[in-house]
């Protein structure tokens, strides 16, 4: 592994109030797409953890990697053109990387499960949702098809669709956006896995919408003490849900913090210019803040630092040296050469 | 709640507790239908075919057929192999309204028998073809990769052979009097046509993402072509299968016709058709009624074929 790699590897931080034992652990994680115009290096050394009952936010533009990410942890990466090349994905201990393709999909569902940003598309349009929701146990656990049904109609009920016994039997198409997302959700908490992966699980939702579907995420997950990994490029959403934070530009990790700390001081360029870029109600009438530029070509990222050609502070050696993750303290890391400069600024 | 709702099992543990849903307590019991009976694809596509004079009088047609095929003699009473050629060449007379043939057989009897062989060798040569095809198209298309690529080859050699040709040379070989070579041929031929079809309609479904979320859910490779991809991908196998049953039934005639189908004492509408052509100036009435038994059964599925296509295409809804 090459020193300059920018491995976030040390930046990777522990929530100040870990929560329980550590149930997910990504290692310098690398995942790259051959295309016919070349390379796309979409995840370029990523490391983050989550323990049990905490929710980590990994927050982004489009293009930075981060549902990649989720995709190679959850092994569900189209492969090719996907394709793994480093890193690690420790799952209670074990390398999911390793494992046997068998193996892996016992746990996927079981034990980690994924929830998808349009929930119409990710259910089968032609199956009735009772028998999408009855297929996990039905899959994992063996149950019959009447049982299986039984517990999707409790399954409905926790995630408050109402008239649940009878809507078990409709489609997908018949339910309205929030109610399909909760479907997505009681699938996913089925069989009361370890962790959850969202990505972007509200985004395709209207705002009030968006608020009731986040809310009955946080409350299911303190009930059943889950990991939360929230793939999102919303910071809205992240303020009121999210332990932390990791930020990811050009596949990599470029700050890592508690979400308070970082709302408060973001020790890196680019968060600072997410955070500025948020439209406040006590600045009305002022233009409104944005980060110039546009996110990098995956098949060219720049030298050194990958956010330098955007970056107000930047100097020579953003250009041409890939910034170490600096440990800011013990919770937090930050990917910048000048992040003492960006923190106190 | 759950005294309302006696075949309710509630057992889950752990999720019991729960505060349940907003229903007022005492809420009228669930009345079916409230949200509209469900809708799928298929029932939609009913719906739209039950209201289509099309598919209306192309399955009168066809149900006929498969009458007739079934039982010939509830509408005949003379076995089509009973000739006698004192009457070659006759026309109508009392019982038997189509006329004789060149060899004196009964036109009518033998046109109605005619239907058993080409709805026998239609069905069958299209269910072989459907089978042999979907199932090589959709591995195909679900696995992807060399097998993918060798398959999609062998169907561009298929492809560039000439139907008619084909059947020249290889039924040529053949012996004997039954169906299945000519069958056999068909389902050789036939295959790479719903093959490719089969594959390119499970490449579109595998990219859904319903079937990402199913993987990321913890179902495995069969399961998921099974029931997630299959259902989404057989609408155009079926429109194709469909209009295919329609062009193997003339195959059959054609071949029949070259002499390299079906053979005597089978009866056939290609056998018949071949065996008028000679005298279709003295008894044109022996050429008409089988050229006609097929023309309309070849149109009926292509018809039929047509509208299933309609109404499983929600575009055009």
């Amino acid at each position: 592994m090459p020193l300059d790699a920018g491995d976030a590897g040390d930046v990777q931080v522990t929530g100040p109030r870990s929560r329980g034992e550590r149930l997910l652990d990504v290692r310098d994680l690398r995942v790259e797409f051959r295309t016919r115009d070349g390379v796309a290096r979409a995840v370029n050394g990523v490391s983050w953890a989550v323990d049990a009952g905490e929710t980590l936010a990994v927050l982004g533009e489009s293009g930075s990697g981060k549902s990649v990410t989720a995709q190679a942890v959850m092994g569900i990466l189209d492969v090719p053109p996907g394709r793994i090349t480093g890193g690690e994905v420790l799952f209670k201990g074990r390398d999911l990387l390793r494992m046997k393709e068998d193996e892996r999909r016992r746990i996927r569902g079981a034990e980690m499960a994924m929830i998808f940003q349009d929930a119409l598309s990710s259910l089968n349009p032609v199956v009735p949702v009772g028998d999408q929701l009855g297929e996990m146990f039905v899959v994992h656990r063996g149950m019959s098809r009447k049982d299986a049904r039984a517990r999707a109609v409790e399954l409905m009920d926790r995630v408050r669709i109402p008239a649940a016994r009878q809507r078990v039997g409709d489609y997908p198409h018949q339910f309205s956006g929030g109610m399909r997302q909760r479907i997505m959700i009681a699938m996913a908490l089925a069989l009361e896995p370890a962790l959850i992966i969202a990505d972007e699980p509200t985004t395709a939702l209207d705002v009030t919408v968006q608020a009731q579907v986040m809310d009955l995420l946080a409350e299911l997950r303190r009930e059943y003490r889950m990991g939360l990994v929230l793939i999102t490029h919303d910071l809205g959403v992240v303020a009121d849900v999210a332990d932390r934070i990791a930020v990811m530009y050009a596949g990599r990790i470029v700050e890592s913090a508690p979400v308070h700390d970082l709302y408060r001081a973001p020790a890196h360029p680019y968060t600072r210019g997410l955070l500025d870029s948020i439209p406040r109600l006590d600045r009305k009438g002022h233009a409104l803040h944005a980060i110039k530029g546009l996110p990098p070509n995956l098949m060219d990222i720049p030298p050194g630092c990958a956010f330098h050609p955007r970056c107000p502070a930047a100097r020579d050696v953003c250009r041409t040296d890939v910034p170490p993750p600096h440990p800011v303290d013990e919770h937090r890391g930050s990917a910048c050469h000048f992040w003492r400069e960006c923190l106190h600024d | 709640m759950p005294e309302l709702e006696p075949e309710g099992e509630i057992v889950a543990p752990g999720l019991t507790a729960l505060p349940l849903d907003q229903a007022p307590p005492g809420a009228p019991a669930p009345v079916a239908g409230t949200t509209g009976r469900p809708r799928s694809l298929w029932s939609d596509a009913w719906r739209d075919l039950r209201r289509n004079p099309v598919f209306l009088a192309s399955s009168l047609i066809i149900l006929f057929l498969l009458f007739i095929s079934l039982w010939p003699s509830a509408i005949t009473w003379e076995s089509p192999l009973k000739c006698d050629l004192a009457h070659a060449q006759e026309g109508s007379g009392p019982g038997h309204p189509f006329g004789y043939d060149g060899q004196g057989c009964d036109v009518y009897t033998r046109t109605v028998y005619g239907a058993r062989t080409s709805v026998t060798v239609g069905v069958l040569a299209t269910l072989g073809v459907a089978v042999l095809g979907s199932v090589l198209g959709g591995l195909a298309g679900f696995f992807g990769g060399a097998g993918d690529a060798v398959l999609s080859r062998i169907t561009d050699v298929f492809f560039a052979i000439p139907v008619v040709l084909g059947g020249l040379v290889l039924l040529s070989v053949v012996t004997g009097d039954t169906v299945w070579p000519v069958i056999g041929f068909m389902v050789l031929l036939g295959w790479p046509q719903i093959s490719r079809i089969a594959r390119g309609s499970v490449i579109t479904a595998k990219q859904h993402d319903y079937v990402q979320a199913a993987r990321a859910l913890g179902a495995s490779s069969s399961r998921i072509l099974l029931r997630h991809i299959a259902p989404n991908a057989v609408a155009p196998v079926i429109v194709v299968a469909t209009i295919a049953l329609g062009t193997y039934i003339a195959l059959e005639a054609t071949l029949s016709y070259l002499g390299v189908g079906l053979k005597p004492p089978t009866v056939s509408w290609g056998i018949d058709i071949s065996a008028a052509s000679p005298y279709v100036r003295n008894a044109p009435h022996a050429l008409l009624w089988p050229s006609g038994a097929l023309a309309l059964t070849v149109l009926a599925f292509i018809m039929l074929g047509d509208a299933i296509r309609d109404a499983l295409d929600p575009k055009l809804r």
